[in-house]
C-alpha cells in the first residue's frame, strides 16, 4: 500500500503537469494473492502487486484518456501529454459539460486486512483433507486482495478509499457429480473453510447419480449463487441509464411503472457494511443508497455525470472508469429479503427443481432481457416439499423480468456473493422461488 | 530488457526450474458512437513475472517495479510460495524435456498501426459511423478500432532467451435499429468489435468499413420486420464468422489438456474429451479435420514461441473425424504420457499468459476447421430446405463442452437451393459430437477466413487471451433450430 498521503502527492504532481482545461486522475493500487487447487493439491499459487494510473484530459468538450502502470515522474509526464494529445485530436462531445466538482463523502471503513500464502494454503488444506476423507476430489481457489482507489481532478475533487477482500470457493468432484460452495469476506477470519468444505461435500454427495428430467416449465428454487448469476445481467442491462435511453433495455420508457412482481424490491446500497462499502464512484462522485425497484415498480435508474447531463437527470454515482462504453452500472445490489427460510421455500414446492448455480449465462436479447445458460454443480428434484433426487444439468432460456414477475417467495436472509463477471462489487442476494422457469434441453451429466 | 530478464534469472537461488518473463504492452482503443468519438484511449504497461519450480511445486510472483530491491522481494516471494505449495502437493510437478532456444521474432506487418496518425483513424471510423445511418430507425451507429503491441522477453534456466514482439489490430462496425417493439443489431465483418488479426493497419484498410456500412444499416432495419426464425430440425449452413465461435467453444476449449486433467475444474469446468478417447473417439464426420496452428500468417493466435519457450506448431486435433490430440504444455504432456503409454509427443506450445502478472496457461492458438471442397454457391444450391446463419449474437455451452446453444444476428431461408427471405432471432442447439458428426460439407479455401476471437476468458484470476479460428462455411444436417422465441 502506498497510503493516502503518497497518492495525493502523485495526483497533485499529475495535475501540475497538465495544461488541459480539466484533468482527472484515477489510481488503483493493489496487492493480490491467489491459491488455486485441483486434483486435491495446490497447483497455482501466485502473488502480484500492481498499480494503474489513468488520466482523463478535457480540452473544451474534447476528451482523451491515457493510462499506464508506473508512478515515475517521467512516465507521468508522458502519460499526461498522451491524454492531452488524444483530447486535441478528438471531436467535440456535445453532451459533455464538466468533470464533477468537489464532493463530501459518507465515511466508510478504511480497514484493510492482509493474508499470507501460508494462511491461504492452510485453509485450502482443510477442504482437501475433508474431501479426501470422503474419497472426493477437491478443486477451488482462495483469492485475496488489498487495494487503494484514489480519484482527483483539477476542480478540487480528492477521494481515497482502501479495502480488502478474501474469497474462497470450491468445486468438489465425485464419480458422477460436483458440488459448489463459497464464502466471501474482508479478512481471513470471515472465512470458515470447514463450513465451505462441508456444504460442498453435502452438495457433491447428494447430487450423485443424477437422473434425467424432461425440460419444460418448472418451479425452481434458485439458491443465492444462481440468483447472483442472473442478477449480474439485470444490473448491467436493466437500470443502466445509457441502455435505458438508447431504448435497448427492457425497462426503457417504463420508469415508475410496474415491471416486476410486487414482492420484489431491488436496491443498490454501496454504504452497507456487508457490501464492501464504496463511498464514491470512479469519477469521485458520492455513492448513496438507490432504490431501483420498489414492490415491482421501477423507481430509479443509475447515472454517471455524463449520462445525467445528457439525459437531464440527477447523477447517482455509478460511473465506471473512463472511457466507459458500458454505461453506469450498480455494483452493490441487494434484493429485499422476504419472510421464508430456504427450507420453508423448498417445503412449499409440490414439484420443482433446486438450482445451486447457473453457468455460462449469456444475453439472448437485451430488449427482453432474455438469457440462456446451464445449471451446474448441484441440481435437485423437489417433490412434495422434499429433495428426492439429483438431476442432470439443464439448459434454460429465460427472460429475467418474466422470472422476477413470477417470484413466489423471497428468502428471509441475504448472502454476500462475489460476482463471477465483475470483481468490483459485492451483491447480497436471497434464494428465490420462481414459477415457470423455462428449461429447453438437457446434457449428459 | 532481455539482459534484465537474464539478470533476474541469475539472482534466483537454486531451484528445479525457473523462468522470467518481462512484458511491455501498448494498446490503443478508439470507439465512435452516433458520430461522436466515445472512447479514445491509450494504455501502456510493463512488469515481470517469475515462475519457479521448487520441491516439486510451483511458485509465481510478479511486480511492475524493476528495482534491485523489488526484484529481490519478488524472487523471495515466488520461492516462498513454491515452498508453501510443496507442503500440500500430491506428487512432484514434472516437466517434459525441452531444448534451449535463443531467438527473436516480430509479427510481420505492412503498416504499424501505432504509426498511422490518430486523425486518420478517427476520420475513417467517423465516416463508417455516419455511413451506417441509412434509415431513421437506426438508433445507434458504432465503429471500432483497436491495436495492441506486446513485447515479451523470456529467459529460463534451461538456457532459453527469447525476444518476441506480437502486434495485432482490429476494426469493425455495429448498427442497432429499433421500433416500438423490437431492437436488432447487425455487425461487420463480425460481432464484438469486428475482425482482429496479427497484422497491421493494412487489415483496417482492407475491411473498407465505410463501403460496407450502408448494407449493415439496411440489414439492421430489415431485421425489425423480418419473420422470426422457424423452429424445427433442418439443415444448417453456418457462415465462417459463426463457425469460428462454434469451433472455439466446442472444440478449442474441449481439447485444452489442463482442463481435461481437472486443473480448470474450479472455474471453467472439465471436458468430455477424456484421455481414454484419444485416438479412437469419433468426434465428427469423416470430413472434419481440426488443427491447432500457431504458425498461420495473420492468425490472431499466431506467435513464434509460447510462454514456456516451446516453438509454435501445427497439430491435428481431429483427423478424418477422429479425436487425435490435445493442446498441451510441458507439465500436462508429461502427465498425459503417464496416463496414455502410447502418447509420445512433446508439448505443442500453447502456454500463454495474458499479462506479466499472470501465470501462463494452455490457451488456444488458431484452432481451425481445415477447408473442404465445396464452393458456397454450390453448397446452397445443393440444400433443399435449410437455414443459413451468420454472425454470432449469443453463445453458451455446458462445463464439459457438450450441450451448446448459439444465437446469430441474422439468418436466411434456403429453399430449393436458393437463399431467400431473411429471419431474425435465429438460434440453434446441439450436442458437440452429434453436431460435428452431422457435418457433410465444408467450403473450400477460397472461402476460408482466419477470424480473431480476442476475448477468450480462462483461469483464476481471469485471463483474457487473443485466439484465432480459420474456417469456411459448412453444412450440418438435421440441426435443432429456432429453439427460443422472444
Amino acid at each position: 500500500m502506498l497510503g493516502e498521503k503518497k497518492l495525493k502527492q502523485i495526483a497533485q504532481k499529475v495535475l501540475t503537469f497538465s495544461e488541459a482545461n480539466q484533468t482527472e486522475v484515477v489510481m488503483v493500487v493493489s496487492q493480490n494473492g491467489l491459491t488455486r487447487f485441483a486434483n486435491s493439491q495446490i497447483h497455482q499459487n501466485v502473488a502480484w502487486n500492481d498499480l494503474g494510473i489513468s488520466v482523463r484530459a478535457v480540452i473544451g468538450k474534447k476528451i482523451g484518456v491515457a493510462s499506464t502502470n508506473s508512478f515515475e515522474d517521467k512516465a507521468l509526464k508522458v502519460l499526461v501529454q498522451r491524454a492531452i494529445n488524444l483530447a486535441k485530436l478528438q471531436k467535440d462531445d456535445p453532451y459533455f459539460e464538466s468533470l464533477p466538482k468537489p464532493q463530501a463523502y459518507q465515511p466508510a471503513s478504511q480497514d484493510v486486512y492482509r493474508i499470507s500464502e501460508k494462511e491461504r494454503a492452510s485453509a485450502v488444506a482443510v477442504i482437501i483433507k475433508k474431501a479426501k476423507a470422503k474419497a472426493i476430489v477437491a478443486s477451488g481457489a482462495y483469492q485475496s486482495a488489498v487495494s487503494e482507489l484514489a480519484v482527483a481532478n483539477s476542480l478540487g475533487v480528492w477521494a481515497y478509499h482502501t479495502s480488502s477482500s478474501v474469497d474462497l470457493s470450491t468445486i468438489l468432484l465425485g464419480a458422477n457429480s460436483t458440488g459448489f460452495a463459497a464464502q466471501v469476506g474482508k479478512k481471513a477470519q470471515d472465512i470458515d473453510a470447514s463450513a465451505v468444505a462441508e456444504l460442498a461435500i453435502d452438495k457433491v454427495v447428494t447430487s450423485a447419480n443424477p437422473i434425467d428430467v424432461e425440460p419444460g416449465e418448472w418451479d425452481v428454487v434458485l439458491e443465492p449463487q444462481a440468483v447472483s448469476e442472473m442478477m449480474a445481467f439485470f444490473n448491467w442491462l436493466g437500470p443502466n441509464a445509457r441502455i435505458y435511453h438508447e431504448k435497448a433495455s427492457y425497462f426503457s420508457g417504463k420508469l415508475e411503472k410496474k415491471v416486476l412482481g410486487e414482492n420484489v424490491t431491488i436496491i443498490d446500497d454501496p454504504t452497507h457494511k456487508d457490501a464492501f462499502p464504496m463511498p464514491f464512484d470512479f469519477e469521485g462522485y458520492p455513492k448513496a443508497k438507490l432504490e431501483i425497484i420498489k414492490n415491482g415498480v421501477l423507481t430509479n435508474i443509475c447515472y454517471d455525470s455524463y449520462n445525467a447531463r445528457r439525459y437531464k437527470a440527477k447523477n447517482t454515482g455509478h460511473a465506471l472508469p473512463a472511457p466507459n462504453t458500458a454505461g453506469p452500472i450498480p455494483l452493490h445490489v441487494y434484493i429485499a429479503p422476504g419472510t421464508k427460510s430456504r427450507n420453508q421455500m423448498i417445503k412449499s414446492v409440490k414439484k420443482g427443481l433446486l438450482v445451486t448455480r447457473l453457468w455460462y449465462v449469456r444475453v439472448l436479447n437485451p430488449r427482453s432481457l432474455a438469457i440462456t445458460g446451464m445449471t451446474r454443480d448441484g441440481t435437485f428434484l423437489i417433490k412434495n416439499g422434499k429433495i428426492v433426487a439429483a438431476v442432470k444439468n439443464l439448459r434454460f432460456n429465460q427472460s429475467i423480468p418474466q422470472a422476477l414477475q413470477n417470484v413466489v417467495a423471497v428468502e428471509n436472509k441475504l448472502t454476500p456473493i462475489a460476482s463471477f463477471e465483475s470483481e468490483m462489487g459485492i451483491n447480497r442476494l436471497p434464494a428465490l422461488l420462481i414459477r415457470n422457469w423455462q428449461f429447453s434441453s438437457g446434457t449428459l451429466f | 530488457m532481455l539482459k534484465t530478464a537474464q539478470k533476474i534469472l541469475a539472482k534466483i537461488p537454486k531451484v528445479t526450474y525457473a523462468d522470467v518473463r518481462i512484458v511491455e504492452k501498448e494498446s490503443e482503443d478508439i470507439a465512435t458512437k452516433d458520430g461522436v468519438v466515445e472512447a479514445l484511449a491509450s494504455s501502456t504497461s510493463i512488469g515481470y513475472g517469475i515462475r519457479v519450480l521448487k520441491n516439486g511445486a510451483w511458485g509465481f510472483a510478479a511486480s511492475n517495479i524493476i528495482t534491485t530491491k523489488e526484484i529481490d522481494r519478488t524472487i523471495k516471494k515466488a520461492v516462498a510460495i513454491a515452498e508453501s505449495s510443496a507442503q500440500y502437493k500430491a506428487e512432484n510437478v514434472l516437466l517434459d524435456h525441452l531444448k534451449a532456444i535463443q531467438a527473436k521474432y516480430k509479427t510481420n506487418v505492412t503498416e504499424d498501426p501505432f504509426t498511422v496518425p490518430l486523425t486518420e483513424k478517427i476520420a475513417l471510423l467517423l465516416a463508417a459511423d455516419k455511413a451506417q445511418r441509412v434509415n431513421s430507425k437506426i438508433v445507434i451507429s458504432q465503429a471500432f478500432f483497436q491495436a495492441n503491441k506486446e513485447r515479451k522477453y523470456f529467459a529460463s534456466t534451461i538456457g532459453s532467451l527469447i525476444d518476441q514482439e506480437i502486434i495485432w489490430t482490429g476494426a469493425g462496425l455495429e448498427t442497432s435499429a429499433a421500433n416500438s417493439n423490437d431492437f436488432q443489431n447487425r455487425s461487420y465483418p463480425n460481432s464484438f468489435r469486428g475482425q482482429n488479426q496479427t497484422r497491421g493497419f493494412e487489415l483496417v484498410r482492407e475491411l473498407q468499413l465505410a463501403k460496407h456500412a450502408p448494407q449493415v444499416g439496411k440489414e439492421a432495419v430489415d431485421l425489425l420486420t423480418a419473420p422470426i426464425c422457424p423452429s424445427g430440425e433442418m439443415d444448417l449452413i453456418l457462415d465462417s464468422n459463426q463457425l469460428a465461435l462454434q469451433i472455439h467453444e466446442s472444440c478449442g476449449h474441449a481439447v485444452e489438456l489442463d482442463r481435461v486433467l481437472g486443473y480448470e475444474a474450479s472455474y471453467a469446468g472439465t471436458s468430455f474429451l477424456t484421455p481414454e478417447k484419444l485416438g479412437s473417439f469419433k468426434y465428427g464426420s469423416d470430413i472434419v479435420n481440426l488443427t491447432a496452428d500457431a504458425t498461420i500468417p495473420g492468425g490472431l493466435g499466431t506467435f513464434a514461441y509460447d510462454d514456456e519457450g516451446v516453438p509454435a506448431k501445427r497439430t491435428y486435433l481431429v483427423k478424418n473425424g477422429v479425436f487425435v490430440d490435445y493442446i498441451t504444455s510441458r507439465e500436462t504432456v508429461a502427465q498425459l504420457k503417464k496416463a496414455v503409454s502410447s502418447y509420445n509427443k512433446p508439448s505443442n506450445g500453447t502456454m500463454r499468459a495474458s499479462s506479466w502478472n499472470r501465470l501462463p496457461l494452455i490457451r488456444m492458438t488458431n484452432i481451425n476447421l481445415e477447408p473442404g471442397t465445396w464452393r458456397l454457391e454450390d453448397l446452397i444450391a445443393d440444400t433443399k430446405k435449410g437455414i443459413f446463419m451468420s454472425t454470432n449474437r449469443s453463445w453458451s455451452i455446458d462445463d464439459k463442452r457438450l450441450n451448446f446453444q448459439f444465437g446469430t444476428e441474422i439468418a436466411w431461408e434456403i429453399k430449393n437451393g436458393k437463399k431467400g427471405r431473411m429471419f431474425k432471432n435465429p438460434t440453434y442447439q446441439g450436442m458437440t459430437p452429434q453436431f460435428w458428426g452431422s457435418c457433410d460439407a465444408i467450403c473450400n479455401r477460397d472461402h476460408w477466413v482466419v477470424w480473431g476471437t480476442p476475448n477468450c476468458g480462462k483461469g483464476q484470476p481471469s485471463q483474457v487471451m487473443y485466439t484465432g479460428h480459420g474456417t469456411s462455411p459448412a453444412r450440418f444436417r438435421k440441426v435443432k433450430v429456432g429453439v427460443v422465441k422472444w
